[in-house]
């Protein structure tokens, strides 16, 4: 697993590739939340290259939604594909975050509102 | 590739720190299947693996052995522990529909090894748990 942040104006994009799994997911938890820490707080996930993710992963996004809207931010995310999505459905997590088709369209959801 | 004859392999671990070497144990066997379906026995085999450590093995170790058997229609992934009784049906429904900041990740492993598989069939046999988890190829 890979993670690089870059930013967008005052939105920052998380690009995460590879595996989320039990070996990499504290990586990127600990990764996001130290990012968080730091000030950004409306973050957009560019998951196009995530080829896989266990509930590791959903428990290291969980933790940084959370994170992000106690300080009135957000973390949103772009990109998913099919197998990714089917897990974040069958896990409730497509009716508590925000899920868009491009990185462009969800960095531009944050002109229009913040939080949930 | 076989040619149509079921392969069978096995991985033998003692603790959660094999969790890598169980998943190149699948993506290996699995070389040629379908992505969509080796995602799923992924996926299946990883949460029933670190259910067996945290809970079956309290954190602690223990051998567990995984099987793998890849054939033309389904694959057949098994889990062997020697841990304290325990089917994956009984786990508790997971929180799928509370707002945000009361959403709680725990069993959503084994909500989506349920999920994922076509079949799970757990039996105790002797001293083990014996679980079989079965995908349908695409």
């Amino acid at each position: 697993m890979n993670v690089e942040f870059d930013t967008r104006g005052n939105v920052s994009v998380v690009v995460i590739s590879g595996s989320v799994d039990g070996l990499t997911a504290d990586d990127l938890m600990n990764r996001l939340q130290g990012y968080v820490a730091e000030g950004n707080l409306l973050l957009v996930a560019n998951l196009a290259a995530v080829e896989y993710t266990s509930s590791a992963g959903l428990r290291a996004l969980l933790a940084t939604v959370k994170q992000t809207r106690r300080g009135g931010g957000d973390l949103r995310l772009a990109c998913i594909n099919g197998n990714v999505r089917k897990v974040l459905e069958l896990s409730g997590f497509t009716t508590i975050m925000k899920l868009f088709d491009s990185v462009d369209a969800a960095v531009a959801s944050y002109a229009v509102s913040v939080g949930s | 590739m076989n040619d149509g004859q079921p392969v069978a392999t096995e991985f033998r671990a003692r603790s959660m720190r094999e969790l890598g070497g169980v998943l190149a144990f699948v993506d290996r066997t699995c070389a040629g299947v379908e992505a969509d379906t080796v995602f799923a026995v992924r996926l299946a085999v990883e949460e029933a693996f670190t259910n067996i450590y945290k809970h079956g093995y309290a954190g602690g170790e223990g051998p567990v052995a995984v099987h793998v058997d890849v054939a033309p229609q389904q694959i057949i992934a098994t889990l062997v522990d020697a841990a304290p009784a325990f089917d994956p049906a009984d786990a508790p429904v997971p929180d799928l529909d509370s707002p945000w900041d009361q959403r709680r990740s725990g069993g959503l492993g084994c909500h989506l090894l349920r999920q994922m598989m076509d079949e799970v069939k757990y039996v105790r046999r002797e001293r083990d748990n014996v679980l079989t988890v079965v995908k349908t190829r695409s």
